[in-house]
């Protein structure tokens, strides 16, 4: 029967044309999008949302500092090198002991609302930090390692922040989320924020382009006093979760920069695309429990250490993070602490474990159970093979909420983390000591005195010394067990974008530091 | 007609209304109040007590249920917990994409599918055999990974089609169908095998009909004979299929909105559920039920329309 026919054969002519085009342009091989170069816009592609709360800075942690940088001004800025240099904040200084920081503030600052800056704004700015939802400011409540006791405008354009205890090198803190400051529209009613941005920064949000979740589109402030220093007019950050997707976006033109994951830096380099990398992450498990309230054996400093010999960090990264690097020590390889002795010392050893379980009183084990997500589940599975192997039983429970993932810190005994240590005191006092891992709070005089010696310091020498003995401590007490430092990875078009540079130790570039090519 | 219209009308609404009530059930079902949701995980339980008192937390559910509904049935399905936005104005923004890849990819997904099935049919032999390789190749093969592939070859390898990103038709429409093409490709590639199988099926039975036989015997056109009347015979089958396709791919888009980093309902409704945003997560399963009833109705009409049987009935 032959009762078909001419439009089905075009049909075949057309799919075959299709095909051919296909094989065609697969033929002619990849190279990095050659599109029409437009160097009056950026765009950024990130891997989450960063304004998943809305546009409060002071609800984010520092990873999400390159996306507010460009909607708030700081008081104090990051510097391409990692150092700090005035912001809104043109000069500082500290009393005698430490404990009254006295800022000055810049003149002519206007913010999205028309309000313009002064002490009193500043002042409520930071009397915001009750406020438990904004997490930039945890480390500055009552009761927290850096608490501001007082907030003070003493002249229109002076602030005097008094700590309870003494804070050199506050002012680093200042240059992270924490620093950032908010309109006073904003001021008065945050709940503002959770839909419109009220900055001073060097971009604007255009609500029109902008779809939560999916793009935020930023425009050029003219306003902006230091306006310079921003080449693009307009910065698109565009939300793409998939890696692989983030890096075909890079590649085909849809991004000018993206933040790529390990496993696909190769392809992108293959496509002719710039990679610039840095350390800095340390994905770690952390003692959330050293006192033994949910578990008993945690009290046990032998039976944390026995974690540390019994986790092959190397197959860890060899089957799960090929392109990271394995970690024994707490603080990263760029630090100023990171000290080579660790890896040797903490070096894998299973028998070394069981003897340590043995001594500590648990020669057949114990059992504990650990809560999980969906991206931390085929490491805590590796490590659980691990610590089978030496007689502990880890169970692992995956989170059925965000409010069960984080109430784990106080009903387990052990969690995972991805810690950025681009300000160790910072992270010690408002993370480690006083912070959300340690609800149970255990104390450790080393940890703290180190902690103290590093805020301290006064010099390169001194600070490497005390972070050194702050790293040792971390590890040899098991309050940090790590288990592998990832590289931060952003890739660029080098046809439009100059090479990505990061600040300091910070995973995280400056927007000012994205560049067109000349 | 009008009795059955009415009828099927008043069903759909009653449909619309059960799995509103149970999404708001199941919402409520979720740990942690919508206070403790917006505030964050740290906030004092006075703030919480007095967010969830001024949203009406504590009020009896029949009160909230109304009240929403009331809402609702004026387009108004409530304001996100976390950053405070029209829900309604937000699904707004985001139905078109969704319905952009669905009906791109049903329609793709049809074509391809009927003109592989007639062909395997109407030509036996090795097409059939080719075609029925074809399909089940399909069928078997992860829409994602045929996304991925895709993409590597049209958007990786050369620049054809964008890789990633969505471009509304208002903006440019040659850009929003160049933006759709991937996305759709890869989710009607396991439709079009599904629509095949249903309309060879389909169409063997119809050529064997007794009406196509007498039309081959008064020398009508093979077009005529194929297109308009053994097609027609076998097009109950199909059409089904087709909605079903459409009603699925609503709902699957989430694959192809998160590959292809698209701003649908699949990427709103996942961040609301990692958010526990309840007022977001409700209107998208409510908006998502309406399309599905409004389709399903849809194709009881063709369904009658196409069968002279049921039309007489």
């Amino acid at each position: 029967m032959k009762l078909l026919s001419t439009p089905a054969r075009r049909s075949a002519a057309v799919l075959a044309g299709v095909l051919l085009m296909s094989s065609l342009t697969a033929c002619g091989g990849g190279t990095q999008a050659a599109s029409t170069v437009n160097k009056d816009a950026l765009t950024i592609a990130v891997d989450s949302d960063s304004a998943s709360f809305g546009f409060d800075p002071l609800r984010v942690a520092d990873a999400q500092r390159q996306f507010f940088e460009g909607l708030y001004e700081n008081l104090m800025t990051l510097q391409p090198d990692g150092s700090v240099a005035p912001g809104l904040a043109k000069e500082f200084s500290y009393s005698a002991d430490n404990t009254l920081l006295t800022l000055t503030l810049k003149e002519g600052v206007t913010f999205t609302d028309g309000s313009t800056m002064d002490a009193a704004l500043v002042k409520a700015n930071l009397d915001r930090r009750s406020d438990p939802a904004l997490s930039a400011y945890s480390a500055i409540t009552k009761g927290a390692a850096q608490e501001m006791t007082s907030v003070t405008a003493v002249t229109p354009m002076k602030v005097a922040i008094k700590f309870a205890k003494p804070q050199p090198g506050f002012e680093k803190n200042l240059t992270g989320t924490m620093g950032m400051i908010v309109g006073k529209t904003a001021t008065a009613k945050s709940a503002s924020l959770a839909a419109t941005p009220d900055g001073s920064g060097p971009y604007t949000l255009d609500a029109t382009g902008t779809v939560k979740g999916n793009k935020y589109v930023f425009t050029k402030n003219e306003k902006y006093s230091d306006a310079a220093k921003y080449p693009y007019k307009k910065i698109t950050f565009t939300v793409i979760q998939d890696p692989q997707a983030r890096a075909n976006a890079l590649v085909s033109g849809q991004a000018d920069v993206a933040a790529l994951t390990s496993p696909t830096v190769d392809f992108a380099k293959s496509k002719g695309l710039g990679v610039s990398q840095i350390g800095g992450t340390l994905h770690t498990m952390v003692s959330f429990d050293k006192i033994g309230k949910t578990s008993p054996a945690f009290a046990k400093e032998k039976v944390r250490q026995a974690f540390q010999y019994a986790i092959n960090r190397q197959a860890l990264v060899d089957a799960l993070h090929k392109g990271d690097i394995a970690a024994w020590n707490a603080l990263p390889k760029d630090s100023a602490g990171y000290t080579e002795e660790l890896n040797t010392r903490f070096a894998y050893d299973p028998a070394k474990a069981t003897s340590l379980l043995a001594e500590a009183g648990y020669a057949n084990g114990f059992e504990f159970t650990i809560v999980g997500s969906a991206e931390t589940q085929t490491d805590l599975q590796a490590v659980q093979k691990d610590l089978s192997a030496v007689g502990i039983k880890m169970n692992i429970k995956m989170a059925s909420s965000t409010d069960e993932a984080f109430a784990a810190v106080a009903t387990t005994p052990l969690g995972y983390a991805a810690l950025g240590w681009d300000n160790p005191v910072g992270l010690m006092y408002g993370v480690v000591l006083n912070g959300f891992t340690n609800v149970q709070k255990a104390t450790d005089e080393q940890l703290s005195a180190a902690t103290g010696e590093a805020a301290a310091a006064k010099d390169d020498a001194a600070k490497k010394t005390a972070l050194t003995k702050l790293n040792t401590r971390l590890v040899e007490s098991g309050w940090m067990i790590p288990l592998y430092e990832s590289l931060t990875n952003q890739g660029y078009n080098t046809k439009k974008v100059q090479q990505v540079k990061f600040a300091g130790t910070n995973a995280y570039p400056l927007l000012s530091s994205y560049a067109p090519t000349n | 007609m009008a009795m059955f219209i009415a009828k099927r009308l008043l069903m759909a609404f009653a449909t619309v209304l059960v799995v509103a009530v149970l999404a708001f059930l199941l919402v409520h079902a979720m740990p942690g109040s919508p206070g403790a949701v917006s505030l964050g995980a740290g906030a004092a339980q006075e703030a919480i007590d007095e967010v969830n008192q001024r949203l009406g937390w504590n009020d009896p559910l029949a009160v909230q249920f109304f009240r929403w509904l009331g809402d609702a049935v004026q387009g108004n399905l409530g304001t996100s917990l976390i950053d405070g936005r029209s829900v309604s104005a937000d699904l707004a923004s985001r139905l078109p994409v969704t319905a952009s890849l669905a009906a791109g990819a049903s329609v793709l997904s049809a074509v391809l599918g009927i003109g592989l099935g007639v062909t395997a049919a109407v030509r036996g032999g090795l097409a059939d055999r080719i075609v029925g390789g074809v399909v089940g190749l399909l069928v078997a093969l992860p829409a994602f990974w045929i996304g991925i592939i895709f993409v590597y070859l049209f958007a990786v390898q050369s620049s054809v089609f964008p890789a990633t990103g969505y471009v509304p038709f208002e903006v440019s429409p040659q850009d929003w169908a160049l933006s759709l093409a991937l996305p759709v490709i890869t989710l009607a590639a396991g439709g079009a095998a599904f629509i095949a199988r249903q309309t060879r099926a389909s169409m063997l039975e119809a050529l064997q009909q007794e009406h196509i036989r007498t039309l081959r015997a008064t020398a009508t056109p093979t077009w005529k004979i194929l297109y308009v009347h053994a097609l027609r015979y076998a097009s109950l089958p199909i059409v089904a299929g087709i909605a079903l396709q459409f009603i699925g791919l609503f709902g699957g888009s989430v694959i192809a909105e998160q590959l292809f980093a698209m701003p649908g309902l699949g990427q709103a409704v996942q961040s609301s559920v990692n958010t526990h945003d309840a007022p977001a997560v409700q209107g998208v399963v409510v908006i998502a039920t309406v399309v599905v009833v409004a389709v399903n109705l849809v194709l009881e009409l063709a369904t009658k329309f196409l069968d002279p049987k049921l039309r007489a009935s």
